[in-house]
């Protein structure tokens, strides 16, 4: 009977009167779709024919690449960070030694082996997804701990998580090189293919980060579009009712411990893949590379960019990364400050920088929580709504 | 000047299809095609000719096993959704007569309309509607079998004449395996003077009539208003797109989706509800768009409402945008409602700055045919609705013509007539009276059960006295001035129509209703309603605070509002004419209260009756309650604890 008094779902029935009415859905998987509105499917499409199409890498100084490189990266690890603290709402001081434990787990399996470290030289078709299982499988052993505390006491104890990190890092000398030494990042070699070397493609000569910076941008468009599409899911409904509130959730029948672990892992994974990637462009990396600062800076990406978005992750990303560069650019034009140490001046540029990235953080949860995301947002719905305010 | 036009079309055929056979073609030709929409849990739910005809078949044989036969009527109580049209062609398909309630009829009216009719089936929508049925039950001795919609709230009811819907649908299948040829039987029996329909009239006056609608006027109606000389040009096809959301139980909203559904293929989305209406306009931008006077005014005041909240920048650039459409709604008047270079030019400035988004916002983007009808509206509502590149066409015609009399053709728009007779009518002004009278097959076979006040509006040569006061307009279109019983006649002699100035001054968005008074009185005054929303909006803007709608119908600063409308609706009219003073409307109107027909129409005497304090207040020269003159306002003295009267420049 139901059949009947339902929708017809023929494929028959035609989609009579349905272009151009972009309100009217006439099904769920429409009205749930990650590109539910044209401007969305355009201005996605846009982005990655700019990037994939533009000759930048080509063009580009090969600082400017890697930095546009680690603007993706920042991006992965941004979007990570979001699933746990934007969409399940678990604030996390931890993600760096994640990023850290993904780092050297890609180094381990991805790095030669030498009389003082271990490594097992594999290829990156290995070492990128152990970067990313290995934190997730920690991630998971963690968060029953997470999971029993929430807000301050979830800040400290993950704070604690990164400490106890750091100090392993500095210990387990056979894997990381040890505090102040580091270790050599695995090599990005595909069936001996390495993509960090110089190649020629069709007559051009390619600096050695265009490869990689491809690379980057692909796995950012799928674990991008991957975490889109958990956001809408039975999954990410629950991380969105365990955020808003835990109690009610329970109530509800969302298994708290069950998804706050799965956030945890999620979120782990991401992070792990983030710092593989990072070494990769870094060189060397020390222990000491993986502090709090570091997490703080994640934490910057998606509170400028937006809290709970995918698309704020990325635009934090690039504020987060672009702003020293474009600061330290501009500083030359600007008196008092000092572009290099020993000049004269008020304040160095590094200085500066440090002092606007702590103002920009103040100035967004205090006027814009949403972030730049929320700024989008803004101009957005000035156009939506034309020619009306509401 | 002949008074009489006999506009050549469609006469009375032989060839008439009947509604259900119309649907059940559709079902045979494009089965899987969409013919409605219906928003169940946000999702607009697709349905096809097939499942249209299973329903109507389903429900034709489950009313057939409750026992109802050719000439039986069969209530339908609910909000529009696919099941009235299932019920109501279900209903006709095994040649029983379908009789419409309005949603909104409270449980005395429900049970006057099902003794007149003497319905032994009711399909009720919901709790609500059974309850009121459940109420007046033993009032109704031929109610024999109550069908419920939703089973919400009516699942636990112990009541013997109580059936779901599904429970009907599970009869008549069973009823169709035992019987299955009766529809085609029926079909074959159907004839062009058999009742298809009661439409009970809305009843301004006395209680409702019900018009007895037979299968060759809908045929009539059919042809007449969607034929290549009708009401749009082209005419409606299946790629048109409609909202329904006016009671289908009105003969408009009833011509309008199921009658041009059946004929054309048009694709019906019922509305989830009247107040969901602008939101689900939005949704759906129809093509084709019926609405009565009351929705062109309060689209038309919402917008001005909300563009009076918007930002600088915004107001700005929709002021500017004012003045082209000022100039193209003048251009469109004098042309007919076609676009001249001047005015195409104009509105092609404006289309990106506002126009587009504007009739995006407001659901009217992807309309190619405007309709107002059901009563008279405003030409200042109409011209606004001209500037932003939205012709509507003013239609006439009454339940008992099928709805069939004058339109404003595409292209032959004009401002202020209700057009030109449509094909096949014969339309004549009486010479001593002004009243229009119509001849035509859509005329309807008589009130039900009623044939003195049949005699009343239906002479011996078939003519349809309309009740209406009309005049040629150039000798083509017709201009309405009034009901004829509504014209005043002041204590000076003179003829007034109140409706003009009513409408007149509905035209301020802070007005909701109007009622002009003068008969047999020195001067005019007026009873006003204000519109909640917009004034609400306005004395928010203001700091103004207020508590209830009596309370903010009786500020001081509203007073003057309403004062000013006033004055601007005067300014349009001979001195006669002018409304002298007024008095607010100290609650809203309700249907429920005896104050408004089912249709929204204010019951004239109903509100005079109730409302007679107020009007010896004004015409006594006394200030008891709040209202003006066209000198000053003043509160009133209740509230003022007697003080004296407010100046008016407080």
């Amino acid at each position: 009977m139901s059949a009947l008094r339902g929708r017809d779902t023929g494929a028959r029935a035609s989609r009579a009167g349905l272009r151009g009415r972009p309100g009217l859905v006439t099904d769920y998987a429409r009205d749930q779709a990650i590109w539910n509105t044209p401007a969305k499917k355009a201005w996605t499409l846009a982005l990655v024919v700019v990037v994939l199409a533009s000759p930048a890498p080509m063009y580009l100084s090969r600082d400017l690449t890697s930095l546009l490189t680690t603007v993706f990266i920042y991006a992965i690890g941004g979007i990570g960070l979001n699933l746990v603290t934007g969409y399940a709402g678990q604030v996390s001081l931890g993600h760096a030694f994640f990023l850290g434990l993904g780092a050297y787990t890609a180094a381990f399996f991805g790095g030669e082996s030498t009389a003082t470290l271990h490594g097992l030289g594999l290829e990156l078709w290995v070492w990128l997804p152990m970067a990313g299982i290995v934190p997730a499988v920690v991630g998971f052993a963690v968060a029953p701990l997470a999971a029993r505390v929430r807000g301050l006491y979830l800040a400290i104890l993950t704070l604690g998580l990164l400490f106890v990190g750091e100090h392993v890092f500095k210990e387990a000398r056979s894997f990381t090189g040890g505090a102040g030494i580091g270790r050599a990042p695995a090599e990005p070699v595909i069936g001996g293919f390495d993509l960090y070397a110089r190649h020629t493609v069709l007559g051009v000569e390619l600096p050695r980060e265009t490869l990689f910076y491809y690379l980057c941008f692909a796995l950012l468009i799928v674990l991008g579009v991957a975490a889109r599409n958990l956001a809408r899911t039975k999954t990410g409904r629950a991380f969105a009712a365990v955020r808003d509130r835990d109690v009610a959730a329970e109530i509800m029948g969302v298994p708290l411990l069950k998804t706050k672990t799965l956030a945890f892992t999620l979120s782990s994974f991401y992070a792990g893949i983030a710092g593989a990637l990072l070494t990769v462009v870094w060189g060397r990396t020390t222990p000491e590379n993986w502090n709090l600062f570091l997490s703080v800076e994640f934490l910057a990406v998606i509170l400028i960019g937006g809290v709970a978005t995918i698309s704020g992750s990325i635009m934090g990303a690039a504020f987060v990364v672009l702003m020293p560069r474009l600061v330290e650019s501009l500083a030359p034009h600007v008196p008092l400050i000092a572009g290099r140490v020993g000049e004269p001046g008020l304040l160095t540029v590094f200085q500066l920088q440090g002092m606007l990235f702590g103002a920009l953080i103040v100035a967004f949860l205090v006027l814009e929580p949403r972030g730049l995301f929320g700024l989008w947002l803004r101009v957005r719905n000035y156009w939506k709504a034309w020619p009306f305010s509401y | 000047m002949s008074t009489l036009v006999d506009a050549p079309g469609p006469s009375a055929d032989p060839t008439v299809r009947a509604l259900p056979s119309r649907v059940h073609d559709w079902a045979r030709r494009r089965p899987g095609d969409v013919c409605m929409r219906e928003k169940r849990w946000g999702i607009w739910q697709d349905i096809t000719w097939a499942t249209y005809w299973e329903h109507v078949t389903l429900v034709a044989h489950g009313l057939a096993a409750l026992g109802v036969t050719a000439e039986d009527r069969v209530a339908i109580h609910s909000e529009n959704r696919p099941e009235w049209l299932y019920a109501d062609v279900g209903a006709n398909a095994i040649r029983a007569i379908s009789v419409g309630l309005y949603p909104t009829n409270p449980a005395a009216e429900v049970s006057h309309l099902l003794r007149d009719s003497g319905a032994t089936v009711l399909v009720a929508e919901d709790q609500e509607q059974v309850d009121k049925a459940l109420d007046v039950e033993e009032e109704c001795p031929d109610l024999e079998r109550i069908v419920y919609v939703e089973p919400r709230g009516v699942r636990d009811y112990d009541h013997p004449k109580l059936t779901s819907f599904e429970e009907l649908l599970e009869l008549g299948r069973g009823h169709r395996q035992a019987h299955p040829d009766l529809l085609d039987r029926a079909a074959r029996q159907t004839s062009p003077d058999d009742v298809a329909t009661l439409i009970y009239t809305s009843g301004t006056t006395g209680p409702p009539k019900g018009a007895m609608l037979t299968v060759a006027n809908i045929e009539f109606a059919i042809r007449s208003l969607l034929g290549s000389d009708g009401v749009f040009h082209p005419p409606p096809s299946s790629d048109d797109v409609a909202l329904s959301y006016l009671p289908l139980c009105h003969v408009a909203e009833r011509a309008v989706t199921t009658w041009t559904n059946a004929d054309s293929g048009l694709v019906v989305h019922f509305a989830e509800s009247i107040d969901t209406v602008q939101a689900n306009l939005r949704e759906v931008q129809p093509t084709l768009f019926f609405a009565v006077p009351r929705i062109w005014e309060k689209i038309h005041a919402g917008i001005q409402v909300r563009m009076s909240a918007a930002s600088p920048l915004k107001r700005l650039v929709y002021a500017a945008t004012r003045r082209l459409s000022a100039t193209i709604a003048d251009e469109l008047v004098a042309n007919g409602g076609v676009h001249t270079a001047k005015s195409r030019l104009l509105y092609a400035l404006g289309h990106p700055l506002v126009f587009r988004a504007l009739r995006e916002r407001i659901g009217l983007a992807k309309v190619r045919g405007a309709i107002s009808g059901a009563a008279p509206i405003a030409p200042e509502v109409l011209r606004f609705f001209f500037g932003i590149g939205v012709v509507i066409q003013e239609i006439y015609g009454m339940t008992e013509q099928s709805a069939v009399a004058t339109v404003n053709r595409p292209g032959r728009v004009r401002l202020g007539t209700v057009g030109e007779p449509l094909p096949g009518t014969q339309l004549r002004i009486d010479e001593s009276t002004g009243e229009i009278l119509t001849r035509h097959p859509g005329v309807f076979a008589g009130y039900w059960n009623q044939p003195a006040k049949t005699a009343e509006v239906l002479d011996a040569d078939g003519w349809l006295h309309t009740g209406d006061v009309g005049e040629w307009v150039e000798g083509t279109h017709v201009r309405i001035v009034d009901r004829l019983k509504d014209v005043i006649v002041t204590a000076g002699g003179k003829n007034v129509s109140p409706s003009e100035i009513e409408n007149q001054l509905k035209s301020s968005p802070f007005v909701k209703e109007a009622v002009v008074i003068g008969d047999t009185r020195p001067y005019l005054t007026a009873l006003i309603g204000i519109e909640f929303d917009t004034v609400a909006a306005w004395a928010q803007r203001r700091g103004i605070p207020y508590t209830t709608y009596r309370d903010l119908s009786e500020k001081p600063e509203v007073l003057e509002l309403v004062q000013q409308a006033v004055n601007r609706a005067n300014e349009r009219f001979s001195r006669v004419e002018n409304v002298r003073k007024f008095r607010t409307i100290p609650k809203e109107l309700d249907h429920g209260d005896g104050e408004l027909t089912a249709t929204q129409k204010v019951k004239r005497a109903a509100l005079h009756e109730r409302l007679n304090h107020l009007v010896e207040d004004m015409y006594g020269d006394r200030r008891r309650y709040a209202g003006g003159d066209q000198v000053e306002v003043h509160g009133s003295a209740d509230a003022e604890g007697g003080q004296a009267p407010l100046g008016a420049s407080r």
